[in-house]
């Protein structure tokens, strides 16, 4: 997903870790095998309950996470103040 | 049912009655210069912040889909509805992808509806008017489901003539959504989501004590569920999804989430965003909304496991809508079920108002404007929108009124088809002009033909057609909508290469590169040809 704007281009590297993060959030409950069975109980919570219910706040952190990344500071010419 | 629950009724009176007061003093909200312009009306000024857009795409997002649809789902077959909350989990990371490009050429060139952007980029008024009308037929099911959200609530309240009951709320919406436009349910969004987080706190705190616990609720769900359906001879569902459901339950979730920001309430949405910024930060700050839509899902266990829901759904011929309304009836006392009822009423209201909104500019500018009245002023654009949100609810009355409701779900699993075929056009359109528009427009006609004929040709629920948006495709099940939108993909890669080498005109693209990420600060007012724009 290159963004072809030159002058405020964030680095290839920010990039790919915004897409490795946004894989990650949209893959957790993609691949139904990995959390379609009844255990490890939490509580009194089936493991497929709980998996997906925790991955409502975990979706939230990385795409902070990938907003902060990318983030444009006014006044700084777009470049992220580090 | 024959008498009406008093305290109930006042309550969801009163909190209809302050809504319609806000409805119509938010004609006055963040006055305009112009309020005879599309993007007063129809975007609310374009103007809205982080704070307010969070309360809007929220109501927009989270309807009698949610509160009814969803939890009726998981209490008829368990597990399997719960592709829902894989859905809104997945939908904020994949548009968090394209929602900030889409805003910014849409700011750059005065864009108001998803056609105008397809007609700008691709120089295609076939293509554009493909989009506007799957855009205007796939929401007209959507609003006439949030009728039968508010009807499943007012047969639960004991209201014995609920169409009229129905005309007079949308007779009211109308009212109001003419008047101030996108103003009227961005200002509603904040008593609706105040509302329905309290009863859903409240609920998922409340309940399970009185029931008897969490471990007693899954397990009298599991038992519910195993029972063997008369119907099909296989048991209701199952507590956890089975290996032959993964494939539905994972293209369900993946096609949903594609599709949910190709419909043109949601864009309407997040083109009324002041900042390309606001779009990112609240991509972040809405899975709050994830978290409620997880639990109102659990409530559809909360009924299976309490014996006078399951009761009231069986003497009301198995409408399992009404499990929450029942729900609630039963364990709240009456004046909490009253905000109960009335956060799924205003919850169904806001959005109908967005969607009608966004329907009628669709209409407004891409066939009234483009095909009947070229050079049409501003205030007649506006107007023409108006009166299209008018006939666009009388639309959907006469759709949830007329016809089985049965049947209206099934248009909105058939709206959720349609709707994802427009997302190669807009979404690959976003960042590369090399699908040739001719091919888009035959992919377009081939996915909306297969998607259509498959969900016809599928039986489900005792009917013959349009009985489920899953079908067998290669041996598995998935959802239709998924492989119509493959079928698409191919046919429009394949017709693009071919059409490229035969050199057919590609028609011209009037957006610039440096369009897609600007981030101009004022709202344009008459189109611009590139001017006005920041450089990026």
């Amino acid at each position: 997903m290159a963004e072809s704007a030159p002058p405020r281009k964030r680095s290839p590297a920010t990039w790919a870790v915004v897409t490795i993060l946004l894989a990650i959030a949209i893959g957790g409950t993609f691949w139904v095998p990995i959390y379609a069975r009844a255990t490890p109980f939490w509580g009194d919570f089936p493991f497929f309950y709980w998996y997906q219910l925790l991955w409502v706040p975990v979706t939230a952190v990385l795409c902070m996470t990938c907003y902060l990344l990318l983030r444009r500071k006014p006044g700084t010419g777009g470049r992220e103040a580090k | 049912m024959s008498h009406v629950n008093t305290v109930s009724f006042i309550i969801v009176l009163v909190m209809f009655a302050l809504v319609t007061g806000i409805g119509f003093a938010a004609a006055r909200w963040r006055p305009a210069q112009d309020r005879m312009h599309l993007n007063e009306w129809g975007l609310g000024g374009r103007g809205f912040g982080t704070f307010i857009s969070w309360f809007l795409l929220g109501g927009d997002l989270y309807t009698a889909y949610t509160f009814i649809a969803v939890p009726a789902l998981v209490y008829a077959t368990g597990a399997a509805g719960f592709f829902t909350l894989s859905y809104s989990i997945m939908v904020f990371p994949i548009v968090f992808i394209f929602a900030s490009r889409l805003w910014s050429i849409a700011r750059a060139h005065n864009y108001i509806t998803p056609a105008d952007f397809i007609r700008g980029r691709y120089g295609s008024r076939g293509m554009a008017l493909a989009v506007a009308c799957t855009g205007i037929l796939a929401t007209m099911p959507y609003i006439a489901l949030q009728l039968i959200g508010i009807e499943a609530v007012l047969i639960v309240l004991g209201v014995t003539n609920t169409t009229v009951a129905l005309i007079i709320a949308f007779a009211v919406l109308a009212g109001y959504t003419y008047l101030a436009g996108l103003r009227a349910p961005a200002l509603i969004a904040f008593v609706k989501d105040t509302i329905v987080y309290v009863t859903v706190i409240v609920a998922v705190i409340y309940i399970p004590m009185r029931i008897g616990g969490w471990g007693h609720i899954f397990g009298s769900a599991a038992t519910h569920l195993k029972v063997i359906n008369p119907l099909t001879g296989k048991p209701h569902g199952s507590l956890i999804v089975t290996p032959a459901g993964e494939w539905a339950f994972a293209t369900l979730a993946l096609g949903s989430a594609l599709a949910l920001f190709m419909y043109p309430h949601v864009i309407t949405g997040v083109l009324a965003t002041k900042r390309r910024d606001v779009i990112r930060r609240n991509l972040a700050a809405l899975p709050a909304y994830t978290a409620v839509l997880g639990i109102i899902a659990l409530f559809g266990y909360m009924a299976l496991a309490t014996p006078a829901v399951n009761a009231g759904v069986k003497a009301h011929a198995n409408n399992t809508q009404l499990s929450v309304p029942l729900l609630f009836e039963h364990w709240f006392p009456s004046w909490f079920a009253g905000i109960g009822f009335s956060a799924i009423i205003i919850g169904a209201l806001v959005p109908a108002a967005i969607m009608s909104i966004a329907a009628a500019n669709l209409f407004s500018r891409n066939i009234y404007t483009e095909f009947f009245r070229p050079g049409a002023s501003a205030a007649e654009q506006t107007r023409a929108a108006q009166w299209a949100s008018l006939v666009m609810k009388l639309g959907a009355l006469l759709f949830a009124i007329e016809l089985s409701k049965t049947f209206s779900i099934n248009l909105q699993l058939l709206g959720g088809v349609w709707i994802l075929q427009t997302f190669p056009a807009i979404v690959v359109g976003l960042y590369t002009r090399w699908f040739h528009r001719w091919a888009l427009l035959i992919g377009w006609a081939a996915g909306m033909a297969y998607g259509t004929i498959e969900a016809w040709r599928t039986p489900g629920n005792g009917q013959h057609h349009f009985g489920s948006s899953t079908a067998p495709v290669l041996g598995h099940i998935v959802y239709i909508g998924f492989v119509a939108f493959l079928i698409n993909v191919v046919v429009t890669v394949v017709l693009t290469l071919i059409f490229n080498a035969i050199h057919l005109p590609a028609g011209t693209d009037e957006t610039q590169q440096a369009q897609f990420t600007a981030d101009p600060e004022e709202a344009p007012v008459t189109v611009p040809v590139g001017a006005g724009v920041e450089s990026p």
